[in-house]
């Protein structure tokens, strides 16, 4: 939250769009920057003998709101269980939960170099506000839903497994390019 | 035709190496790599501190606790082993050693009758990159003797985890055999955890 | 020295804590520096208008995978100690359908949205509110589900092993068609620049 406070400064919150777009330095070269992030998840297997991930962190974090909330509850169900461990240790205090607090270093730190923090709503001219947010929860809801279903997200099973050559990773990966341009004309409204 | 490796644009030249690479990728074997190269001091230096070395009393109270964070080899034939084996013990021979039932990061327990077979066995996996490959001091005889066969005159200070009657803890064994180590419910949650994203 | 550094016990747990929060910043830094912090250059992938999201995970494929391979291959790195989880056929094809669709709803995947809300779109912390509640939806729906999400279990399954073939082989056959598909790419994204000019 502190970081939207900071940026809110910056730009008055529904004019962020094109006009401070313009200003933002461009985006690196996708192949110079696929290089740089190819490089970082080599790392990560390197030195911890893993990939990166995501959705897992959300999942640690779903556990420990269940857990504190109700805490037989969360213990009786194996997938909350999973993720809260033998309880030794607090569930957060978990590889990924660290990793994502690092990409939202590392994507603050990129982003305020390039002059692109900016507070805002993300969206095509032809939608109001409220739709985006309304499609943006839905969305999320959904890639919650497929991201556990799938045993982790792209960054977990299609970069993460795809790099290793994971069997399951790769058919993943084209499905998720299937399921994006197969719905993709219907929701034209909302970016185009 | 004017080929000038200088004036090709950043990503042609990255496509470049990557074809370079991924052609020369075809006569490689990722598996096949891990040459390690024995350490003679090293190896010598541990034998002198005796770090390689598991006693039968240690190896008792982790039996008794179900531990599940190392792997005990029985490397006798499988009669024998049928016969009798320490309780969690797996049975591969020499022969089955450096192959992929075992991981270069576990702690292994290796025992056999006396201490030379394991002696050997754990100098092959020490070869192999195998670290944290152990031997159980004094093998099975030494099992026998003070653990099975102990009188309760002889009780070692650890023996208070022990059941007191020797006739009991020979009965005992199939009782406290915990499960094995994949299927242990406190290294379970832990695996899965891990499953990326 | 032998990696996995970690796995060979180079360091331990808590310090693994400050490996993942420095190698977070790296992967945060990239996604934003490729512009995948902004949801509408994400989702033109879909709209066929800027390939880069095609473009940059396919490279960060090659680089790791290559990466991976050489130091595999040099025997610096042990691969059989690389975790990577375990195939599930048919939900991981079913998850990725359902994936690929969010992705168009939302604008966003879980890892591109953490670099959205650092660069303060509060549409990414909706996004990630819905990524919260869908995990939750899906915990509570475990009993019912676990049966579908266990099945079709193949274990570590890697591409070699499926289809027969050497690693080698599928290292420069997935090279050769990260290629193809930018060079693909590359001309479907002018020829839709071509058709905008014209309209």
């Amino acid at each position: 939250m502190a970081i939207l406070n900071e940026t809110a400064r910056l730009e008055p919150r529904s004019t962020a769009t094109a006009a401070a777009r313009r200003e933002a330095a461009p985006y690196m070269n996708p192949y110079l920057a696929g290089v740089g992030l190819g490089l970082v998840l080599l790392a990560a297997f390197v030195v911890m003998g893993r990939g990166l991930g995501a959705s897992g962190a959300f999942s640690s974090l779903v556990a420990w709101l269940v857990s504190a909330v109700a805490p037989a509850h969360a213990q009786a169900n194996e997938f909350y269980a999973d993720y809260l461990g033998s309880g030794v240790g607090h569930p957060l205090k978990d590889w990924l939960v660290f990793e994502v607090l690092g990409v939202l270093v590392g994507g603050f730190l990129s982003g305020l170099l390039a002059g692109r923090v900016q507070r805002g709503v993300e969206k095509g001219p032809r939608i109001s506000t409220r739709g985006r947010l309304t499609l943006a929860f839905t969305g999320g809801a959904l890639m919650g839903i497929g991201a556990k279903l799938a045993r982790g997200c792209t960054s977990g099973q299609a970069l993460s497994g795809g790099a290793v050559l994971s069997a399951g990773s790769w058919a993943f990966m084209l499905m998720v390019f299937a399921g994006g341009y197969a719905t993709a004309w219907f929701l034209r409204r909302q970016w185009q | 035709m004017n080929i000038s490796l200088a004036s090709w644009s950043l990503p042609s030249k990255l496509a470049l190496v990557a074809l370079g690479l991924g052609a020369l990728a075809l006569f490689g074997d990722p598996y096949g790599g891990g040459a390690v190269t024995i350490q003679p001091r090293e190896l010598a230096a541990m034998v002198q501190k005796e770090v390689d070395h598991v006693s039968v009393q240690e190896l008792s109270d982790w039996v008794l606790q179900g531990r599940t964070d190392y792997r005990l080899i029985d490397l006798r034939d499988a009669t024998a082993y049928a016969a009798y084996h320490i309780p969690t013990a797996e049975n591969l021979l020499i022969t089955e050693l450096p192959g992929d039932s075992l991981a270069r990061n576990e702690k292994i327990v290796l025992y056999s009758e006396g201490g030379i077979h394991s002696a050997q066995a754990w100098f092959l996996l020490q070869a192999e990159g195998y670290k944290g490959a152990t031997i159980l001091r004094g093998g099975l005889d030494e099992w026998n003797d003070r653990i099975l066969h102990r009188a309760p005159a002889a009780s070692t200070p650890t023996a208070g985890t022990l059941p007191p009657t020797p006739g009991a803890t020979v009965a005992a064994p199939p009782a406290v055999k915990p499960p094995p180590p994949a299927a242990a419910p406190a290294a379970a949650p832990k695996k899965k955890k891990k499953e990326g994203c | 020295m032998s990696a996995p550094f970690f796995k060979f016990g180079a360091f331990g747990d808590e310090a693994s804590l400050v490996v993942a929060f420095a190698i977070g910043i790296g992967f945060g830094f990239f996604l934003e520096r490729a512009g995948f912090g902004s949801a509408r250059k994400l989702t033109d992938q879909f709209y066929l208008k800027d390939l880069a999201v095609l473009k940059v995970m396919f490279t960060a494929i090659v680089t790791a995978m290559l990466g991976i391979f050489y130091l595999s291959w040099m025997g610096f790195m042990d691969l059989s100690l690389v975790y990577f989880g375990s195939t599930y056929l048919v939900p991981q094809i079913v998850g990725g359908l359902i994936l690929g669709v969010g992705f168009v709803v939302g604008g966003y995947c879980p890892g591109t949205s953490v670099v959205a809300l650092a660069t303060g779109k509060l549409d990414a912390l909706v996004f990630l509110a819905g990524v919260t509640v869908g995990i939750f939806g899906f915990g509570e729906a475990w009993p019912a589900i676990a049966g579908f999400v266990n099945s079709t279990d193949l274990g570590p399954l890697t591409l070699p092993q499926a289809f027969g073939l050497r690693y080698g082989l599928v290292v420069f056959l997935v090279v050769v068609a990260a290629l193809g598909a930018f060079k693909g790419a590359e001309a479907v994204e002018r020829r839709m620049a071509r058709r905008e000019g014209a309209v």
